[in-house]
């Protein structure tokens, strides 16, 4: 130990991960960020997590609350109190509510605060009358954990520790990025797990896999298909599981028929006999596991895709068995964060309003309330939120309606942690609604380009800044803890304060009836015996006693109590009740290339850390990705600055030649802005110029029909050249062989 | 796969008794607990070049200055 430092135990939420790390503070102030001494947690940490006490000391840190003075994005603030800001707040609010209705009021969240959101968010606008929440976790693992509730009621987790092979679908954890998953993948594959990757890409995880499938971006469905033929014609699923436990086994084999191998080959261009091998693989040397991956949720058959995820884990007997596919259910000894939620206090009436529910009802209320009798049976309680992603409004219908185009106006816009421009599919359409609001609060620690449109920017804390009760989001039955490392900054204040504040200055302050972070988590934990104090001072995990097939006793929670291979949720809400593919639309000459978006770099997460000077030092500029000969193709050079277009928009990046991208493929960097450009409407600090949500469209080609959530993994495109004609860049060969992240 | 089968039955009792071990490491307070600790450090560690969790930007990190930060801060 360092003179003069102390340390305490912490949860790292510079990712959505939850890395449990220790940090070491000197002077008041956080100053090392490393890796827990527990050895189940050993290297959990990236170059996010250590960087971090620089990153929150940045001076342009947001510290006061500051109220809009000028035009809407104008930049002109003044600095006001919490108690000036949120009186102001509540009585503007209110007055939307009374004008408009409640359903006129949307908050947007994030991972970096939802999780730390504690259901609070939640909880307040059920109160008030609201049903429009939307999140980033529409379109990551929130939508996953909503659509693998038709199939068997629950979102597993894969239990690496025990699996023998593992399947990543189009997902790469790498060191550091999603470092724990990479850590247990690694760990299996060392104990001798097998490993197959689908990937357009040749990835890191596909150089170290057994089987890659190099399939077409966006087959996925197709690919699944194909495993499910070879499987079911070949006799290699459980058959006691699926005679015992499964309904539509029959209806399932039929459609898979209109699958044949040369069918699937051609649709995913891969090999079928690369395929049957997989699917052997997969079946025969289990328990496996699909982890779940970000890919499959972006897709224009992602509801599909994730059925199929979900009925191959089914079929081959993987779930809750050892290895395989853990139905972990609720930690009983915490109140869950869908308990604090309260969603049974918003009326029914309110709850049908919820906005993309007609169309797209896959993850709202409507598309979830099947599941409110079967999961009282299963698992205790009517609501289960699992990452929080069950009872979500559509996020393009709630923009629609922001800008006056839905079937009601939506006009007051709060987001917490969230960057709504560069995190949702059509950026123009959200610039729209968010110029057409009556109130816009941000609670935030920078001036993103979504707060620099604001009526208020509040100023938050960080991770390091409070304390934190983590319960893995409801996917898991594991709680964890994090203690306060270092006080806020200025007047940085918590999602917890922000809520407890803002029902106050509704006149409804018992909605949060707790006075501090620390007492709410004392209630939250009562049932171990302990206070929070204790259960942090002592225990870094809190397991639920491990069972394993507990459907045995239960049924599955789903309507029928068995795993329903056929849909019945699905088919009630009008759509095919089997898996199905839906190909591309019909391209236009104009746009030859595909792209694909989402992906993480290493440094940053989501729309954040740009303005970290190590992590730009890394990405100092946003890179596109394409092969040597798609970019001769298309008259562009490695290095030169070109523009990615499309019918939606365009963006400018710069390229660099990967030859691990397959032909015609164009790797997009999301959630660009730059910190240091201009500010306000028409500038946004560069998003207009970087963006990568301008190119992702949301037509109905473009989106997935049960869950409204766009297609961002095979968009058509075109890449040209921003260079005068003497701008003559050499192509370097440096890179040439790295796989791609 | 067969739920009642012996080897079966061993995962799961092999499951169970690794998160029974994991919670003991997690608190580390009594010799039980510390014992599972040092447990699963040796079934987890691995040689240095065997270990693909290391990287030399986490293992060379030694922190921040307090005062470099509060310069820092102050945009100096």
């Amino acid at each position: 130990m360092r003179e003069g430092v102390t340390t305490k135990r912490a949860l790292c939420a510079s990712c959505d991960i939850a890395c449990s790390v220790v940090t070491e503070i000197k002077n008041g102030r956080v100053v090392r960020v490393r890796s827990s001494d527990n050895p189940i947690f050993r290297d959990h940490i990236c170059m996010k997590g250590i960087v971090a006490p620089k990153g929150f000391a940045n001076p342009n840190r947001i510290l006061h609350p500051l109220k809009r003075v000028g035009e809407r994005g104008s930049g002109k603030w003044e600095q006001v109190t919490w108690d000036e800001a949120m009186a102001d707040i509540g009585s503007r609010l209110q007055a939307v509510v009374d004008r408009y209705g409640p359903e006129a009021w949307a908050v947007s969240t994030s991972q970096w605060n939802t999780s730390t959101d504690h259901g609070l968010g939640r909880r307040v606008m059920n109160h008030v009358g609201s049903p429009n929440w939307i999140s980033g976790v529409a379109l990551c693992a929130g939508n996953t954990a909503a659509v693998n509730r038709f199939t068997y009621g629950w979102f597993p987790f894969g239990d690496f520790n025990n699996t023998r092979c593992i399947v990543l679908m189009g997902h790469n954890p790498r060191r550091h990025s999603w470092t724990p998953i990479y850590n247990y993948i690694r760990s299996a594959q060392q104990r001798g797990a097998k490993l197959i990757v689908m990937d357009p890409r040749r990835s890191s995880s596909a150089e170290r896999a057994d089987i890659w499938l190099p399939l077409k971006v966006g087959s996925d469905t197709a690919m699944m298909f194909g495993w499910l033929k070879v499987i079911i014609d070949e006799g290699l699923y459980d058959k006691e599981f699926v005679a015992e436990w499964t309904v539509g086994f029959d209806e399932l084999r039929q459609r898979v028929d209109e699958y044949p191998l040369e069918r699937v080959a051609e649709l995913t261009g891969c090999d079928p006999e690369m395929i049957a091998s997989a699917a052997r693989l997969y079946a025969t040397h289990g328990p496996t596991i699909i982890p779940w991956t970000p890919i499959t949720d972006m897709q224009r058959n992602s509801t599909s895709g994730i059925r199929l995820q979900s009925i191959l884990r089914a079929i081959c007997g993987y779930l809750d068995v050892p290895g395989g596919e853990l139905l972990q259910g609720f930690n009983p000894d915490i109140i869950n964060e869908s308990e604090i939620e309260m969603h049974h206090v918003l009326p029914e009436a309110q709850k049908a309003k919820q906005l993309g529910s007609q169309d797209h009802p896959a993850f709202t209320y409507r598309g979830q309330s099947a599941f409110r009798e079967p999961t009282r049976r299963v698992y205790g309680q009517e609501y289960a939120n699992l990452v929080m992603g069950c009872h979500m409004a559509t996020p393009s219908a709630t923009f629609q309606a922001m800008a006056g185009e839905g079937p009601y106006p939506v006009k007051a816009f709060f987001f917490l942690g969230n960057n709504p421009l560069l995190s949702y599919a059509n950026m123009p359409m959200i610039l729209k609604g968010m110029m057409n609001q009556e109130l816009i609060v941000a609670h935030e620690q920078f001036m993103t380009p979504s707060a620099q449109l604001a009526d208020y920017v509040l100023p938050a804390d960080s991770w390091l800044e409070r304390p934190w009760l983590h319960d893995m989001f409801g996917w898991m039955s594991t709680v964890r803890f994090s203690e306060k490392s270092m006080d806020p900054p200025g007047d940085c204040r918590s999602t917890f304060q922000f809520w407890k504040l803002l029902a106050g200055a509704l006149g409804q302050s018992d909605i949060v009836p707790w006075d501090t972070l620390e007492d709410f988590y004392d209630y939250r934990v009562a049932r171990t015996g302990m206070s929070f104090a204790d259960l942090v001072a002592t225990t870094e995990v809190h397991f639920a006693k491990p069972e394993f097939r507990k459907y045995e006793k239960t049924g599955f929670a789903t309507p029928s109590g068995k795993v329903e291979l056929k849909s019945s949720v699905l088919e009630g809400l009008g759509f095919d009740p089997l898996p199905y593919f839906r190909e591309d639309p019909p391209r236009d000459d104009a746009y030859p290339l595909m792209m694909f978006t989402g992906v993480r770099e290493d440094g940053f997460f989501q729309t954040g850390h740009r303005h970290i000077p190590e992590m730009r030092a890394r990405h100092p500029e946003p890179e596109i990705y394409l092969n040597e000969k798609t970019a001769r193709t298309a008259g562009v050079r490695d290095g030169e600055w070109v523009a990615v277009e499309n019918q939606l928009g365009r963006i400018k990046a710069k390229l660099a030649i990967r030859d691990a991208m397959p032909d015609d493929l164009v790797r997009v960097p999301h959630g660009w802005w730059k910190p240091e450009m201009p500010q306000g409407h028409g500038q946004l600090s560069g998003a207009h110029d970087y963006a990568d949500s301008q190119l992702c469209r949301d037509d109905d080609d473009f989106l997935d029909r049960e869950q409204g959530i766009p297609h961002i993994k095979g968009i058509p495109c075109r890449v040209v050249s921003l260079m005068s004609p003497s701008g003559d860049a050499e192509i370097v060969d440096a890179s040439l062989l790295e796989p791609v992240e | 796969m067969s739920g009642n089968s012996r080897g079966f039955m061993q995962s799961e009792f092999m499951g169970k008794l690794m998160v029974a071990m994991a919670a003991r490491s997690s608190r580390n307070r009594s010799l039980l607990d510390r014992l599972c600790r040092r447990a699963l450090n040796r079934l987890t560690a691995l040689p240095p070049e065997e270990d693909f969790m290391r990287d030399p930007l986490i293992d060379n990190d030694e922190g921040f200055d307090p005062e470099e930060l509060d310069r820092y801060q102050r945009g100096e």
